[in-house]
């Protein structure tokens, strides 16, 4: 492999690692604000969420990229395939991060709201200041969970002609002929990332056992 | 029917400074005759009904200043009810509850619930201590007690560290500032929760069963705690099983059956010859 053959390789993580980024950013944040509509239990909106809810959590990624790319082109909208793979991965990682945080709310005792309102807390500040926090430290874990199947789902995207870490090993094995090393760098940087993942996901199970009791 | 209350403008709230004298002037602008200053908490003629069930049938209860008034009665009775419609966390359908000249929950003009920030405010005035202790089990015990005063009352964060040290001292839980409330053995975590409450200077406190989850052994130090504050003058509604607090801790004694308040008469009293039979029935006086 030489050099142009590494820096395309990186360049294949590099596209991988943002977009991944960017859709589990979005993805946590969106699936918090899904839930949060849903607790509400407004009629209407949270049928319609809870459709999207399972539609979104039984299709395959695959399914769901090559949807996406070819949908939009027949409403005379041409999506950037970038965007497209961010918009497939984040529709599927909402919906799963939307059922990590109903959870995180269902779960939690009303005991410590109660004491809050006794107190003369605000409900916006007890949200913030004492629900909040605790939600994230108990979801965290579950929340990691989801956000590395959504990297290693992430080759997902190729289909759709987006050059990933996963789908440039082809283009440079089509070139070297020797296709083991670059798919084995990949595997190592597919590591290193959830790798990442997994360091944060320690630290969270250790700050969470404070809230055991 | 009911005992409405006309209100004459806003009633300023009064804060004690001095830290050895936590008990609150009541303003003494009622509006009524009968109303006496000393009257902290009025409940009148209050029903509740849980799923068309009445947990609670026209209760009458008036707490002065100081007083330390223990509500008894069997499981079911609607003790903890009671004390919950105090402080609004529970709605009663019919009758009202006044702290000072102020009434609990309801807009005395429109007749419509308070907004949740007028409700909110009339809470900081109104402590409860709970069975469960409800801590919360993120922030150490020193953030536990100085959340609210940061954030309901918003102090500055050293004056509420200053208020905060000062009244977990008082419940003897000084040597335990940073720790987490799953560190803690239930009697402490409860007097954490007695510390959180006193932090806001509230004007009467509510205490639904504080001992009723601890280990036999942990219900003295608990219990001491109250009875020191009893001392200092503080205005506590408690529902207890401790007979023994009942009766040489508060000022009342109330019992309640099926929703009803049947009787209400100082200790000495009810654990000798209270007018209730069913009374004389559960303290077993009649030696059957
Ligand atoms: N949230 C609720 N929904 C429906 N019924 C309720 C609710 N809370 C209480 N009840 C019922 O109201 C009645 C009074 O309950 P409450 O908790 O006030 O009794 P208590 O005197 O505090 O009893 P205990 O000594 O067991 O705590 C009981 O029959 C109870 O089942
Ligand atoms: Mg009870």
């Amino acid at each position: 492999m030489d050099y142009y053959g590494w820096m395309q390789l990186l360049q294949g993580a590099w596209t991988t690692a943002w977009i991944s980024m960017v859709s589990i950013a979005l993805g946590v944040v969106i699936g918090l604000v899904i839930a949060l509509i849903r607790m509400a239990k407004l009629p209407i909106i949270d049928q319609i969420l809870g459709v999207y809810v399972s539609w979104a959590r039984a299709t395959p990624l695959v399914t769901l990229a090559l949807f996406i790319f070819l949908s939009f082109p027949s409403f005379g909208i041409n999506l950037d395939k970038h965007f497209s793979a961010i918009l497939c991965l984040t529709l599927n990682t909402s919906a799963f991060n939307a059922e990590i945080w109903r959870n995180a709310f269902l779960n939690f005792s009303s005991g410590q709201k109660e004491a809050a309102e006794a107190l003369g807390m605000r409900r916006m500040t007890y949200f913030r200041r004492i629900m909040f926090p605790q939600m994230v430290v108990m979801s965290l874990p579950a929340l990691v969970n989801e956000m590395s199947f959504l990297i290693k789902g992430s080759p997902a995207i190729a289909v759709i002609g987006v050059v990933d870490l996963t789908r440039v090993t082809n283009r440079i094995a089509a070139v070297t002929y020797e296709p083991l090393l670059p798919i084995l760098c990949a595997g190592i940087l597919y590591m290193c990332i959830i790798g990442v993942l997994i360091k944060l996901q320690q630290m969270a199970e250790r700050k969470a056992n404070y809230l055991a009791g | 029917m009911l005992n409405e209350k006309i209100h004459t403008g806003p009633v300023e709230t009064p804060k004690t400074v001095q830290e050895t004298a936590p008990v609150v002037e009541l303003p003494v602008q009622y509006p009524k005759s009968e109303s006496n200053a000393q009257d902290i908490v009025k409940v009148v003629n209050l029903s509740k009904q849980f799923d068309g069930i009445e947990v609670l049938r026209d209760i009458n209860l008036t707490i002065k200043k100081g007083d330390v008034v223990s509500i008894l009665g069997s499981s079911g009775s609607g003790k903890s009810t009671l004390l919950r419609c105090m402080n609004w966390l529970e709605q009663p359908e019919r009758g009202s509850i006044h702290l000072g000249d102020e009434r609990i929950g309801i807009n005395p003009a429109t007749r419509k619930p308070l907004k949740y920030k007028e409700l909110a405010k009339i809470r900081e005035r109104i402590g409860m201590v709970f069975q469960s202790f409800n801590l919360w089990p993120h922030l150490t015990v020193l953030r536990n007690v100085m959340e609210a005063l940061l954030h309901v009352k918003k102090m500055p964060k050293v004056e509420a560290e200053k208020i905060a040290r000062a009244q977990l001292e008082k419940v003897g839980m000084s040597h335990k500032l940073d720790s987490y409330p799953s560190m803690l053995s239930g009697g402490q975590k409860q007097r954490v929760a007695i510390a959180r409450a006193l932090a806001m200077e509230p004007e009467v406190l509510l205490f639904d069963e504080p001992t009723s989850a601890l280990d036999p052994e942990l219900v003295d130090e608990v219990l001491t705690v109250m009875q020191s504050l009893s001392k200092e003058g503080y205005t506590m509604v408690v529902v207890t099983h401790e007979m023994e607090f009942a009766r040489n801790v508060s000022s009342q004694v109330v019992f309640l059956e099926k929703g009803i308040l049947i009787e209400k008469c100082p200790p000495e009293k009810f654990f000798t010859h209270p007018d209730s039979p069913r009374v004389r029935q559960f303290l077993k006086l009649d030696g059957a």
